[in-house]
């Protein structure tokens, strides 16, 4: 038997009651599974569902129907077996600002009964690798929100979790603090961590994901690597846009055009 | 010590306010504390000099003994539910703690029943303050300090649960003073905290007994100024505490999962 992978959606359905009329189903009979050491993306644009699906695989929203496992635990009938091995950083900041930024770390920890000193070495590794070291003892209001951000990815990873599960975790940061997110990422990766990530960056989900879903109106329209999307869907070897008037650019067909044609808006490229 | 999941759970988001209270100790002095001991000197000393003895429940007292016993009702109300409405309102929704926390290994109803054990916990030690001022000035016999905590402790329970279910039904945090002006303060001033109930006409009795504070403060009185025990209270009080709990959890859990 095959040992299970660290993450599995199947037949993912998510509905929400409305106040009135009938029922909204963000997420709609999505599957897919994630490997160890694999980056899965999820891409689509505002309202697709990704966000719902990150919130039923982190186990806060129960599905509508299908389920969701970590490792072979159902994340929502056994909430605390599977999220033990669940590292996430939600979209929104969830910091918890009655902490500073080391006792954040160090404190986020104790809820997965993490020790104490093995969080704080733990904790000094992951400031430092996110370029926080000396904002250790600052408290969170004084953080701007692109050091927010960084240490929210950075506490995901405090569990040292087999599955990490960031949404939009590089939204609002500095390319090269982006560069520095990416390199924790990749290190995650080649200890074997599966990584689900959602993100509006075409070229982020190019460089970091072996995989990626597309996915418009809560349903995934493919999935497939990158560059197998684009030898699939864009059949040619340039592409032409016109990035001002009387300004053409001729490039290598990219994600981006899989994206905007499969998700049907087409603003600005023509002919795909 | 090796505890059962669940309550190893709620022990740690306990902790997690526990540890935030040590550390903040001076701005917890002054809100936890400061608050009922003013009460205690405007309405003890100042009003109580004025008053002299009363007479409730076929008891004669001092307005001192009965204003004491009156204001540990007052911090559990006070103290129990602004921090279940005001404090839940602000980690729910501007600090996102409870979002944070219910996507570890710990559940939401874990962190729930940890918010209301702790509002309960840090209530019960404000009145306890209340109630060691009363027996160091003689006017509640020692033992009282702990025949107290288990009254204390649910009533603050209760209190915290109404707080909660508060928090849960406001869009935003001005929307609190609906149940503060509508419920808390009206509990405050005609549910025996100044005055004996008895002292209302009937009918206003009867709908002040509907009120869960007047059996607080009926308990209350029992254990420190040896008022006669009114069964009615312990039935009112258990009867609230099981509602306005389920009532707030259930409620905050709907408004944040969807």
């Amino acid at each position: 038997m095959q040992p299970a992978p660290p993450l599995r959606v199947v037949h993912l359905t998510k509905r929400y009651r409305q106040r009135a009329g009938r029922d909204f189903e963000a997420v709609s009979d999505v599957s897919f599974e994630v490997a160890p050491g694999e980056c899965f993306g999820l891409l689509g644009p505002n309202g697709a569902g990704k966000t719902t699906t990150i919130k039923c695989i982190s186990g806060f929203y129960p599905p509508s129907e299908g389920e969701v496992f970590i490792g072979s635990h159902n994340v929502y009938f056994h909430p605390k077996l599977a999220r033990q091995s669940l590292g996430v950083c939600d979209q929104e900041e969830t910091l918890d600002s009655d902490f500073n930024v080391f006792d954040q770390l160090v404190w986020h920890a104790s809820y997965f009964r993490v020790p104490v000193g093995v969080a704080r070495e733990r904790a000094k590794t992951l400031l430092e690798q996110f370029g926080l070291s000396e904002k250790a003892r600052e408290p969170i209001e004084s953080l701007s929100g692109g050091l927010k951000r960084r240490l929210q990815v950075a506490r995901a990873l405090m569990s040292d979790p087999h599955v990490l599960v960031l949404d939009e975790p590089t939204t609002g940061l500095d390319p090269d603090v982006r560069r520095m997110v990416w390199e924790v990422l990749a290190q995650a990766r080649s200890r074997g961590v599966a990584i689900l990530l959602s993100t509006h960056y075409m070229e982020e989900a190019e460089r970091l994901c072996d995989r990626v879903a597309i996915l418009h109106n809560g349903r995934i329209l493919d999935i497939a690597a990158p560059a197998r999307l684009v030898a699939k869907y864009i059949a040619r070897d340039t592409v032409e846009e016109e990035v001002r008037p009387g300004v053409v650019w001729k490039r290598a067909p990219n994600l981006e055009d899989v994206y905007l044609k499969l998700t049907g808006s087409r603003l600005g490229v023509d002919g795909l | 010590m090796i505890l059962p999941d669940s309550v190893w759970g709620v022990w740690c988001v306990w902790r997690r306010y526990f540890l935030i209270f040590v550390k903040s100790i001076g701005y917890y002095l002054v809100t936890t504390f400061l608050e009922p001991l003013l009460y205690l000197l405007a309405f003890g000393i100042g009003v109580g000099s004025l008053i002299g003895t009363i007479q409730t429940n076929g008891v004669r007292l001092s307005y001192r003994s009965f204003i004491f016993s009156g204001i540990i009702a007052q911090t559990l109300l006070f103290q129990g539910f602004y921090e279940g409405a005001f404090g839940a309102f602000v980690r729910m929704y501007y600090q996102r703690i409870f979002q944070a926390i219910a996507i570890t290994p710990i559940t939401l109803s874990e962190v729930l029943w940890g918010e209301l054990v702790w509002d309960a916990s840090k209530s019960t030690l404000a009145a306890e303050v209340v109630a060691l001022i009363g027996v160091i000035s003689g006017d509640f016999p020692p033992r009282s300090l702990l025949t107290l905590v288990p009254v204390c402790f649910l009533s603050s329970l209760l209190f915290s649960g109404m707080g909660l279910s508060a928090a849960a039904y406001s869009r935003n945090i001005d929307e609190l003073s609906y149940p503060q002006y509508l419920l808390v303060f009206p509990m405050f001033l005609f549910c025996g905290v100044f005055y004996p109930v008895e002292n209302l006409p009937a009918a206003l009795q009867r709908v002040a007994w509907i009120f869960p504070l007047t059996a607080v403060n009926s308990l209350v009185r029992t254990l420190t100024v040896g008022l006669p025990f009114q069964i009615l209270a312990v039935p009112i009080l258990l009867g609230w505490l099981l509602v306005l709990v389920l009532l707030g959890r259930h409620s905050m859990t709907r408004r944040l999962v969807k």
